[in-house]
C-alpha cells in the first residue's frame, strides 16, 4: 500500500469520527491536523475509537496492523500526534509486514 | 432484516453448546469456538479450533473473522476452567493455566471485538463469573480470583465502551450439572444451594434467560453489572 493510499485512509476514517461528532467539534480532514495531545482533536477515548476505525479500515485491505501496542506507545514522540505522523507509522509497520 | 452474529467462546460442550444452539434456533449466526472441534451441525453455526489464552490465534482469528462478517451483535466470553484444591497445595502452572484462560482469554475476546462490535445496532459483551466469588468458597481461591478480575475487567470495560453503545455486563450461574462441576463432590453442591436464596440448581435455561434479558435493545442502559443466580449477592 502506497503512502497516499495510507493518507487517504486516514483521512477517511477522520470522516467516519466527524459523523459521530457535533458540528462545532468536526476534525479538518487534512495531513497536517493534530490528533492528539497538545491541541489534539481527539481525547483519550476519541483517539481509542478513531484508531480503530483506522485498523479496521487496514483489515478492509487485508493489513492486519496493531497501531496502539506497546511500540507505539514507548516512541519518543507519539506517532499519534498528527495525521502526517501518523500515517508516517503506518507507513512504517506495513513495510514491515511479511511479503 | 439483518441477521445477528453472535460469537460465543468455549461452545463445544456444556453452557457454551446450550448456548450456542439456542441462539441458532433463535435465528443467530453463531460463531464458536473451543480447543476441541465443533459438535453442533447447522448451517448457520461456524466454528474454529483455538485456545482462547493465545493473543496469536485470537488475533489470526478475528482476522478470519472480519472477512466473513462486518459487525458482531454480541460476545459471549463462556469458556473457562476451574480447579479444587486448597490453596496451599495449588502448583504455580495451575494458578496460571486458570488465569490464562479465565482472565486472559475474556480480556483478548473484550478486546480483539471491539472493532466489529463497533459496528452492530445494540453490541453487548457478556462475561462469566461464578457465585464462588461473592460466597468465598473455600477450596476455589485461585478459580474464585480469576474470576474477581473478570468481574472487574467487565466493570472497567463498561465504562470504557460505554461511549461505544456497548454494554458489558457478567453472568455468575449458580450450581449448574456440566463438566465444569462434575469434579466437585456432592456434599459441597449442596452446602453452596444451602447458602443460596433460592435452594435449587440452576438449569441452563436460567443461564439463558438472563443472557437473552441482556442481549435485548432495551437493556441498552445497563451495564457494568454483576449478576449471580439462585439469589446470591455480595
Amino acid at each position: 500500500m502506497e503512502r497516499l493510499e495510507i493518507l487517504e485512509l486516514v483521512l477517511n476514517a477522520i470522516e467516519m469520527t466527524n459523523n459521530m461528532r457535533e458540528e462545532d467539534q468536526q476534525i479538518p480532514r487534512e495531513s497536517t491536523t493534530e490528533l492528539y495531545g497538545n491541541n489534539g482533536h481527539l481525547d483519550s477515548m476519541g483517539l481509542v475509537a478513531f484508531l480503530i476505525d483506522v485498523e479496521e479500515s487496514l483489515l478492509d485491505e487485508d493489513l492486519q496492523i496493531t497501531l496502539s501496542d506497546e511500540r507505539a506507545m514507548s516512541q519518543s514522540k507519539s506517532p499519534f500526534r498528527n495525521v502526517d505522523t501518523l500515517v508516517c507509522y503506518i507507513d512504517m509497520l506495513v513495510k514491515e509486514l511479511p511479503l | 432484516m439483518t441477521v445477528k452474529n453472535i460469537l460465543i467462546t468455549g461452545s463445544s460442550r456444556g453452557l457454551g453448546k446450550e448456548l450456542a444452539e439456542h441462539f441458532l434456533h433463535q435465528g443467530y449466526n453463531v460463531y464458536g469456538c473451543s480447543r476441541s472441534n465443533g459438535k453442533i451441525e447447522h448451517n448457520n453455526y461456524h466454528h474454529f479450533e483455538l485456545d482462547v489464552s493465545s493473543a496469536t490465534q485470537v488475533t489470526e482469528f478475528f482476522f478470519i473473522l472480519r472477512k466473513k462478517i462486518k459487525h458482531l451483535d454480541a460476545v459471549i466470553n463462556n469458556a473457562g476452567i476451574a480447579s479444587m484444591n486448597a490453596f496451599a497445595l495449588t502448583p504455580p502452572e495451575t494458578f496460571k493455566k486458570i488465569f490464562d484462560i479465565n482472565v486472559q482469554g475474556t480480556f483478548l475476546f473484550c478486546q480483539k471485538a471491539l472493532g466489529l462490535l463497533k459496528r452492530a445496532k445494540n453490541p453487548r459483551i457478556i462475561n462469566t463469573t461464578t457465585v464462588a466469588v461473592p460466597l468465598q468458597l473455600e477450596g476455589e481461591s485461585i478459580y474464585a480470583a480469576s474470576k474477581s478480575a473478570v468481574e472487574m475487567l467487565t466493570q472497567i470495560i463498561a465504562k470504557e465502551y460505554g461511549g461505544f453503545g456497548i454494554t458489558c455486563n457478567a453472568i455468575g450461574p449458580s450450581p449448574i450439572e456440566t463438566n465444569l462441576i462434575k469434579g466437585v463432590p456432592k456434599d459441597k453442591i449442596a452446602k453452596i444451594i444451602e447458602q443460596q436464596s433460592i435452594k435449587k440448581m440452576a438449569t441452563p435455561a436460567d443461564v439463558i434467560n438472563l443472557v437473552s434479558f441482556f442481549l435485548k435493545p432495551e437493556s441498552s442502559m445497563i451495564s457494568g453489572q454483576i449478576i449471580y443466580l439462585g439469589g446470591i449477592s455480595k
